[in-house]
């Protein structure tokens, strides 16, 4: 056992902050936590040190501080959230929750919704929500609709309206889809109001995972909602929630079919199970990232690996991976690898994450000239890959620079497909991005993970708090914020 | 040999970020070794020269310079592996003027971080020396901002 780090976490029996170590056997990282009450905790990190240390290496950003902390530090993290002035980080996304009511009951749930009574909040409310986002979020906002399930509010192509009359830059729905597939006026309003993108629940290919974890078949559900988005122009992010003995074994498939479904569908987005909310006891369903990366490289055939994945934007090296790949006629061809080392950039890890959010995952900008950067430069069509000896460089033609010389027509069939014209051609709307996100319960939890936290929820009296900290319960179910607020 | 640059391209090269003594250095170099491309008709060449991860071009006429362009990708070589047999003209219009044999339109391998592709490229079949047109090049280019943006 070799030590590698120390950790400020919590008690996962009564949260109470306590110290650990992270460390090292079999080449597994580790966090040891002891509470004085209630004993040793211990918690698998990674399944490979050197992974876990790769990805360490590769993560480089500048941070950006939130305009302005709201609340002070007083017991420090995390109990002071709102944010404080010791959260390192901007919201790069904000959370909005607009009820907690749900038409599912799902066994896994973070948000713990029912169907009980609740009150919602009202159109002042959320405004005041909105406003806050405007006011203490860097420029350009991203907010997230989510709840319990949002779609349930009759009234929710109002308040998409009243975002983006407020000036909110870019609005997502979190929604089952339920009720989309369902309900072509309501979903024609969603739209009509302005809504980006549909961050759409989507834990697998098969009927027999809906049935687990919800009790009734989803994908057709699922496949209406993408195809109505399709119509729409609307993009969609599907999102797995990953755990073992439920849908590890159809990541792949997943991918698959997201990949069948670009430019409809922009990304995928796993969220490995986390002990927050509702779910079963028993922590044997746990993933860790890198053990999900490895499934997603066998389930591929190895055409995504484990080493095509980093830790650009995330808060953190270690809350998630984000592979962007091309799909190349039904196989992929991934952009990103671990070896190509640290991204350099001068923009801080909210605005990477928020440009990610607000270009890739937003449906295909109407206006083809608009939008989509370099892949806009192209030279039309592959004539530009003929060869040198088509252009008549002779005599007069030289008092031109060679480069106004073009071949007027295209494609003397000489050119293979599979060119780089084509990695183009490609490049301007086929491409997925899969990523991952490991959110933090009481046993994973680590204060350096959710001090730079870019991911928000904002609560009913216009406060900041870190996701993670937000959904935080004690092995009880006792809330650290969310029932609190 | 003194070659005349035009205030316009010597504009486009100082935008692009290449220097006219390189240029100048790297042209001198193909004329001393041979090592260029010759249009079969007429007095045009084609110099290349540069490093590991630029290589540059130089189109020249005996009095001016005429384009200068460039790729950050790497030609690894004929796609396939060899001179396979190939049912059309591959004859182009330039010759390799130190062998003399005509260059042949194949499909090279070019590799840009990590992201192997083909594309054409004009192949001296007899030096193994491979060039690339300016037309190519700024396809070549497009797709390294990509992969460069994309990896950001």
């Amino acid at each position: 056992m070799e030590q590698i780090g120390t950790v400020r976490s919590l008690c996962p029996q009564c949260l109470a902050k306590i110290e650990g170590v992270k460390y090292v056997e079999d080449g597994k990282v580790y966090i040891m936590k002891n509470c004085a009450d209630h004993g040793n905790f211990i918690n698998l990190v990674s399944e490979d040190v050197n992974h876990y240390l790769q990805m360490e290496e590769c993560f480089d950003v500048d941070r950006a501080k939130a305009r302005s902390p709201l609340t002070e530090t007083q017991r420090g993290c995390p109990f002071d959230c709102g944010l404080c002035p010791s959260h390192k980080q901007d919201t790069c996304l904000a959370v909005v929750e607009v009820t907690d009511r749900c038409n599912m009951k799902c066994t896994y749930c973070f948000a713990n919704s029912s169907m009980d009574e609740s009150l919602d909040p009202d159109m002042d409310t959320i405004r005041l929500m909105f406003e806050t986002v405007k006011k203490c979020q860097n420029e350009p906002t991203c907010i997230q609709i989510s709840g319990g399930e949002p779609t349930i509010r009759n009234d929710l192509p109002e308040i998409i309206r009243m975002g983006k009359e407020i000036g909110i830059n870019h609005i997502e729905l979190n929604t089952n889809g339920i009720r989309i597939a369902s309900d072509q006026n309501y979903f024609d309003r969603i739209a009509a109001a302005g809504v980006d993108a549909i961050y759409l629940g989507f834990d697998g290919v098969s009927d027999d995972v809906y049935m687990q974890r919800t009790g009734r078949k989803m994908l057709d559900v699922k496949t209406e909602v993408i195809n109505r988005c399709e119509k729409a122009g609307i993009g969609v992010v599907l999102v797995p929630l990953v755990a073992k003995g439920y849908n590890l074994h159809e990541v792949g498939s997943i991918i698959d079919f997201a990949a069948k479904r670009v430019p409809a569908v922009r990304g995928v987005h796993f969220q490995p199970v986390f002990h927050s909310g509702r779910s079963p006891s028993d922590m044997k369903d746990k993933v860790t990232i890198l053990e999900l990366l490895q499934e997603i490289e066998k389930q591929t055939n190895r055409q995504l690996k484990v080493s095509n994945f980093t830790p650009a934007l995330m808060p953190h090296a270690h809350c998630g991976a984000t592979c962007l790949t091309l799909i190349d006629n039904g196989g992929y061809l991934p952009l990103t690898n671990v070896s190509l080392g640290a991204v350099k950039s001068a923009s801080d890890v909210a605005s990477k994450t928020k440009k990610s959010i607000m270009g890739r995952w937003k449906g295909l900008e109407k206006d083809s000239n608009s939008g989509s950067s370099c892949g806009d430069l192209l030279i039309k069509s592959s004539c530009c890959e003929k060869p040198l000896s088509s252009l008549t460089v002779k005599g007069s033609c030289c008092e031109k620079p060679l480069i106004d010389i073009l071949p007027k027509n295209s494609g003397s069939g000489k050119d293979k497909s599979g060119g780089w014209a084509d990695f183009i051609e490609m490049s301007k709307n086929n491409y997925l991005t899969i990523s991952t996100m490991a959110f933090q319960d009481a046993w994973s939890y680590e204060q350096d993970r959710v001090e730079n936290c870019c991911i928000h929820v904002v609560t009913r009296d216009g406060r900041f708090i870190p996701f993670c900290n937000y959904n935080m319960t004690d092995c009880n179910g006792n809330s650290l914020y969310r029932n609190a607020t | 040999m003194d070659i005349k640059i035009t205030e316009e391209l010597n504009n486009t090269l100082k935008d692009n970020g290449f220097k006219t003594e390189e240029i100048k250095e790297l042209i001198a170099n193909a004329e001393s070794s041979g090592q260029k491309l010759k249009a079969r008709e007429g007095d045009i060449s084609i110099a290349k020269g540069g490093s590991d991860n630029l290589t540059v071009y130089a189109v020249y006429s005996p009095s001016e310079l005429l384009d200068v362009y460039a790729h950050k990708m790497n030609i690894l070589g004929l796609t396939g592996g060899e001179l396979n047999e190939i049912d059309y003209d591959d004859a182009s219009e330039w010759a390799c003027a130190k062998c003399g044999e005509i260059a042949l339109e194949r499909n090279v391998d070019m590799t840009y971080m990590g992201v192997t592709r083909p594309g054409p490229g004009l192949v001296c079949p007899k030096c193994n020396e491979f060039y690339v047109s300016d037309g190519v090049a700024r396809t070549l280019k497009t797709a390294e901002a990509i992969l460069e943006e994309k990896r950001a």
